[in-house]
């Protein structure tokens, strides 16, 4: 069995504690994630995934339980050593792909390397690599509104694997394209993990692109109802075609 | 992430928003700017006046005979006689004592003579017998040759210093007037012979003015002879001085000169019994001046930089705008791993930047202010020549401390109106940042 990347021991989340409208979001989750896997979170709106997807990503801290992230214990860390977890462990995709306006590319690239404190000429080196990786090398100098989503989603994966983090948190990555472009950006997050050997958490409400992972989890009313395996080798194999440029 | 990383990000960001950054630096560019140019003109206006005050007597003492606080003498008991006064001899030893430091302003009273040229023209002069200092007690200038000199006055010489317009009135052809003779007839009627030694620059505004349309010829100026030569004409000569202006040469500091002019007076007064010199030293009230100007220059430049207050309250409204609009940037910021300290530091050190931008800018425009007021002042002195004679050309003189401070006062301006945006932005919590729309 590979090492356990992600291991959640009855997570619970709650919102305005003590007052009358008192919140309970999550209630005990536990589940584990190895390294390499391609693990899709399934739910419908309101079933307590985002908030999950914000626990995963160290932006939030559980009320009770434990989350062990590579190794260390996320519920008992502060600000500035959970800011240590997102820079180092963590690369986010997000649904509108947030890349920061008025800065290129590649800059967008080696922010997360500039927070790590990379030396400028070993960050932009990286940054050109991991940027050819997802076919957006010529488009280094572009600045995000000079780009169109799917090639947007391309540079945010880009950023996303900046620091080499132990896991690729992806919301609904596909969420604001259209399908011929979700599928491109779809190829690229298979490439990455059998290329590259990442671990994959993609946040989905769509059954039909959670099932192109290996693994399916479904969260309904803050709780895990289903963790099922899928039959990886004839999806992904259809699915993994060679990623190019729009 | 280094700290120049963070002044590049936020150049790169105040880039972005140029126009917007420019309106936010306003109130800074224009505070800045009036504190430097009232600290420019404030210094300026002081060296000029002082040099003003010194050409007109700063660098001397009034010496004048003085009561001695003696035991068992009362008021009545004093009395004065020509042994108690200043004499020559003394001012003699004076100059044997520290050659070339001090020359002493004294005169005798003036009278008219008349002196023809070559066109057999009267031409009207006001005689006057002078020590060493007395041109300097006017601020006048010699143009040509040398002053009347102690041993002018020892030797009983008829050496003579004539103005400007006299050696035009006299020297028709333009010959050269230094070493020549001229004949002089006074009031009775005896009429001396005097060489010429030096000419002095004649200044309408600091000895008498003629009246409009006096014609050259009739220009009265005074001949300066030296003073025993006249003392001794009279019919009651002076024995001394009981009080005279002594000036000190500029190369020797006020205090030293003081020190000396005292000891040297207490020596030759050590054994009258009531009598000594108190010297009244005029730099004193030079200070006073200077006083009023810094004080002046003090409270015009905190009045101007309360608008700085008003500047720094415009940045900190911009920031908290550009906080609120890029939410979503700080949002993201965090995600990918700033730290609450990163995301102050980027937000202070950009509104640090912003006020040292608008800090460098005022700077510039309140040099180039002064050097605006300097132009038009210099214009309005040369105009008159005898203001230009007294001031000379203005110099604008930066004042060094004023821009340093400034710079100083610009960046704490940019701390302290950018540490409650930047705290606000460090503040956010990153989950609601990234929704933020």
């Amino acid at each position: 069995m590979a090492k356990t990347i992600i291991q959640m021991i009855n997570i619970i989340k709650r919102y305005y504690i003590g007052q009358p409208n008192e919140l309970q979001i999550l209630n005990g989750i536990s589940l584990d994630i190895h390294e390499g896997e391609f693990v899709s979170i399934v739910g419908a709106s309101g079933s307590g995934k985002s908030t999950l997807m914000n626990m995963i990503g160290a932006l939030d801290r559980p009320t009770e339980g434990e989350y062990f992230l590579d190794g260390t214990d996320i519920s008992r860390l502060n600000d500035k050593q959970l800011s240590n977890i997102r820079n180092q462990k963590i690369g986010f995709v997000f649904q509108t792909f947030n890349l920061i306006s008025r800065t290129n590319a590649l800059k967008n690239v080696e922010l997360p390397m500039m927070y790590a404190g990379v030396p400028r000429k070993e960050r932009s080196r990286r940054a050109m690599e991991l940027l050819e990786l997802v076919g957006m090398k010529d488009r280094y100098t572009h600045q995000p509104n000079e780009l169109s989503g799917g090639q947007k989603q391309r540079v945010a994966i880009a950023r996303a694997m900046a620091n080499d983090p132990a896991i690729i948190l992806a919301d609904e990555p596909t969420g604001a394209l259209d399908t011929k472009t979700g599928h491109l950006v779809m190829n690229i997050f298979h490439k990455l993990h059998k290329q590259e050997g990442k671990t994959i958490v993609l946040i989905t409400h769509s059954p039909e692109l959670a099932s192109e992972t290996e693994r399916i989890i479904t969260i309904s009313d803050g709780s895990v109802i289903s963790d099922t395996l899928e039959n990886t080798a004839e999806n992904a194999g259809a699915e993994n075609t060679e990623v190019s440029g729009e | 992430m280094s700290f120049f990383e963070n002044i590049r990000m936020a150049f790169s960001s105040i880039a972005a928003n140029k126009m917007r950054a420019l309106l936010t630096m306003l109130g800074i560019i224009i505070g800045i700017s009036a504190v430097i140019t009232i600290t420019t003109l404030g210094s300026t206006l002081r060296t000029t006046i002082l040099r003003a005050l010194s050409s007109m007597g700063g660098n001397s003492f009034l010496a004048y005979i003085n009561e001695k606080e003696v035991e068992g003498l009362d008021d009545d008991d004093y009395y004065l006689t020509s042994e108690d006064m200043i004499t020559l001899n003394m001012l003699r030893e004076l100059e044997e004592q520290y050659p070339g430091e001090f020359k002493v302003a004294a005169s005798t009273g003036s009278s008219s003579a008349t002196v023809v040229n070559s066109e057999k023209q009267y031409i009207n002069v006001q005689i006057q017998g002078v020590l060493n200092g007395y041109l300097d007690s006017f601020g006048l200038k010699l143009k040509a040759g040398r002053n009347i000199t102690m041993a002018d006055n020892e030797q009983n010489k008829h050496s003579a210093i004539v103005s400007d317009i006299f050696v035009r009135q006299y020297f028709r052809n333009g010959e050269e007037p230094i070493g020549q003779n001229i004949e002089v007839s006074f009031e009775n009627g005896n009429p001396f012979e005097f060489t010429i030694v030096g000419v002095y620059k004649y200044s309408e505004l600091k000895l008498n003015s003629f009246p409009a349309g006096t014609k050259e010829i009739d220009k009265v100026t005074p001949i300066y002879l030296p003073y025993n030569v006249i003392n001794d004409m009279k019919a009651m000569p002076e024995e001394g001085f009981y009080n005279l202006q002594i000036f000190y040469d500029l190369s020797v500091e006020n205090s030293v000169a003081y020190t000396q002019i005292c000891d040297f007076f207490d020596e030759q007064y050590k054994e009258n019994r009531m009598w000594n010199v108190y010297i009244y030293n005029i730099q004193d009230e030079v200070e006073i001046y200077d006083m009023i100007i810094n004080i002046l220059t003090i409270i015009f430049s905190v009045i101007a930089a309360i608008s700085l207050i008003v500047g720094g309250v415009g940045v900190m409204n911009i920031m908290l705008v550009s906080v609120t609009e890029r939410t979503r940037e700080i949002g993201i910021r965090k995600a990918l791993g700033a730290k609450r300290s990163t995301i102050k530091l980027q937000f202070l050190i950009e509104a640090i930047i912003i006020c040292l931008i608008g800090g460098v800018i005022g700077i510039l425009i309140g040099l180039l202010n002064s050097e605006l007021v300097g132009v038009i002042a210099n214009n309005i002195v040369s105009s008159n020549p005898d203001y230009s004679d007294l001031l000379g050309n203005i110099s604008i003189s930066p004042s060094v401390g004023a821009i340093v401070i400034s710079i100083i006062f610009s960046t704490l301006t940019g701390v302290f109106f950018g540490l409650y945006p930047a705290g606000k932005a460090a503040k956010m919590d990153p989950i609601d940042a990234l929704r933020y729309d």
